[in-house]
């Protein structure tokens, strides 16, 4: 090696090595999450876990629980939802493609992406599968509905079935018992997506009463890089007047919203989100928060309420002063993507009524958070107690066998969680 | 004085590698300065990438400029004697070593990839390259480096 090459590593490492230690993620978790001072990087630490396949392994799960695959040598599957009879929907959503690099580091980012993400095309296909006695092992599997766009949400409000593709809500005829639709979707409304589409999975629920849709648009950047008129639409909850496709921002600030779902006890919107890197291992705090009509939650302006982000300009103290902070954090770059309230009688009772959380995992902390799904009790409609591990064993040491995604609760009790490393559906049961 | 002026080692068909290469960073550090100014003023994102763009270039030239140049620099001993040659080969060391935190700097996110160190940093370089500039032209046409010496009738 030349000593000028030397000097370099030497350099690299040593840049490398400054910045905050991660601290104990306990310290950021519920409503009052410690935050650290902001810490810019010269090189942020990149912390990447080497994909491994499941084997024999399975994920390990709490006292009282046991697991197994629902569905395997899938194609990244990201989401799940169950329909009234039973039936299970798998999303196998191909990511769009990345636009050409804006700048040097998108090369970086995107190696990254490859590197921690699955890396089995999928067919942006939906499949379902059926498990009449519950034993957890389907009789019937069938291709549901095919060639879709980066398709993630999925809900279905009486006949009509609605598919959240990355740049449109498509509204599909369904029968009860159907194995498969195809006649072409209907589009109710465009989504904001191409030619960036950062965040692209925009994940879907309805109303209690099946009047409205909401979907989770994501941001367009981490911060606002790819400049503020990529952001218009997004980084918001749209609701969607399921009559006519008329639309608006719901709540906004939300850099990433994921797992829209109705509280069953109280019938608010809740999601959880993933919010920014690259203000040290510590910040900003992913969370979990009831969604209010109008609120703005902060970003890019600012983090949990009115810390104000200095990457942001033109900044916008007007917006900073009515920013709300969220209700629950889950800790830093645990990148929550799923969240289910459990209203099955299977599991233990302790589960009842509260909300299970898919934390897909971090990659910009030297250690590791996330990459579990955890329990958060609830009472009367707000959570009530710490996080609980209940599905663990996704990372084992630098190995990653897989990412939980999106969740679901079947017609049976069993949580059903989309594994898109280790392209599986597990399916958690009481023992 | 004939045939006597100091040689350069790096050359193709006695045409200096170095000096063929050295316009390419310096353009490049100087729109870097620009682009960052620019951006500073509008905070419109396509200068800070265009900033990006043009350090990594300017950083890729300076090692290739810096390889011919060092070649020559320790080819010719005579080079070795020139005050102005060692001005020139530390102040663009130095360039290089700022110019690769100044890219780490750009390869933050939004405002502050620029402001406001990426742009001091940009400021500082365009700085001393004024000064080896200077003093690598005074290699040239003061002390002949590399200059061929007159063939005419």
């Amino acid at each position: 090696m030349k000593p000028s090459l030397l000097l370099l590593a030497v350099f690299a490492a040593v840049i490398a090595a400054c910045g905050p230690s991660p601290i104990d993620p306990k310290r950021q978790l519920g409503a009052h999450p410690y935050l650290p001072p902001m810490h810019q990087y010269l090189l942020p630490p990149m912390h990447l876990a080497n994909k491994a396949s499941w084997g024999n392994k399975t994920p390990k799960v709490a006292a009282g629980l046991k697991i197994r695959a629902f569905a395997a040598n899938l194609k990244n599957p990201r989401s799940v939802y169950v329909l009234p009879n039973g039936d299970v929907l798998v999303v196998e959503p191909d990511g769009p493609m990345p636009p050409s690099p804006a700048r040097p580091k998108d090369f970086v980012m995107q190696w990254m992406e490859h590197k921690t993400h699955s890396g089995t095309k999928a067919p942006n296909d939906i499949l379902l599968f059926r498990d009449s006695n519950g034993d957890g092992v389907p009789e019937f599997h069938s291709v549901f509905i095919r060639n879709l766009r980066s398709p993630f949400g999925v809900v279905l409000v009486g006949n009509d079935l609605y598919v959240a593709d990355t740049d449109a809500i498509l509204r599909f005829p369904y029968r009860t018992g159907e194995t498969s639709i195809d006649v072409p979707g209907v589009r109710l409304c465009k989504l904001p997506a191409f030619p960036i589409d950062h965040h692209w999975t925009k994940s879907l629920t309805a109303s209690p009463d099946g009047t409205k849709l909401y979907a989770g648009v994501g941001s367009n950047s981490n911060i606002t890089e790819n400049g503020l008129s990529a952001e218009i639409g997004r980084a918001s909850i749209w609701e969607i007047d399921r009559a006519t496709g008329a639309h608006h921002e719901f709540a906004t600030g939300l850099r990433n919203p994921n797992g829209l779902t109705f509280e069953p006890q109280t019938h608010v919107l809740w999601a959880v989100v993933n919010e920014r890197d690259e203000l040290g291992p510590d910040l900003v705090p992913d969370y979990l928060t009831s969604v209010r009509r109008g609120a703005f939650y902060g970003w890019p302006y600012s983090y949990w309420g009115q810390h104000v982000d200095p990457r942001v300009q033109p900044q916008r103290p007007d917006l900073v002063a009515s920013a709300i902070a969220p209700d629950y954090a889950l800790s830093s770059h645990v990148a929550p993507l799923g969240l289910v309230f459990y209203t099955g009688t299977n599991l233990p009772v302790r589960y009842r009524g509260g909300a299970f959380v898919g934390e897909h995992g971090s990659w910009d902390r030297s250690v590791f958070n996330g990459y579990k799904v955890v329990f958060i009790p609830f009472a009367n409609g707000q959570p009530s107690g710490m996080p609980q591990d209940v599905v663990t064993g996704f990372l084992d040491g630098d190995n990653m066998h897989g990412r939980p995604v999106g969740l679901a609760v079947d017609s049976h009790g069993g949580l059903l969680i989309a594994d898109d490393v280790g392209n599986a559906v597990w399916r958690v049961t009481a023992r | 004085m004939l045939a006597d002026n100091p040689r350069s080692t790096a050359a193709i068909a006695g045409h200096p590698i170095h000096v063929m290469l050295v316009p390419i960073p310096i353009a490049c550090f100087a729109g870097a300065l620009v682009a960052d100014v620019t951006y500073a003023e509008t905070a419109d994102m396509q200068w800070a990438n265009m900033s990006a763009w043009l350090l990594i270039a300017g950083i890729i030239f300076t090692v290739l400029a810096a390889i011919a140049g060092l070649i020559d620099f320790f080819g010719e001993a005579r080079i070795r004697t020139l005050r102005a040659a060692w001005i020139h080969v530390v102040g663009n060391v130095v360039v290089l070593i700022l110019s690769i935190f100044n890219e780490l700097v750009h390869s933050r996110d939004a405002y502050t990839s620029v402001v406001p160190a990426g742009l001091a940093l940009s400021a500082i370089t365009v700085a001393i390259l004024l000064v080896t500039g200077w003093n690598g032209w005074s290699m040239v046409h003061r002390h002949r480096v590399a200059v061929l010496p007159e063939s005419g009738p």
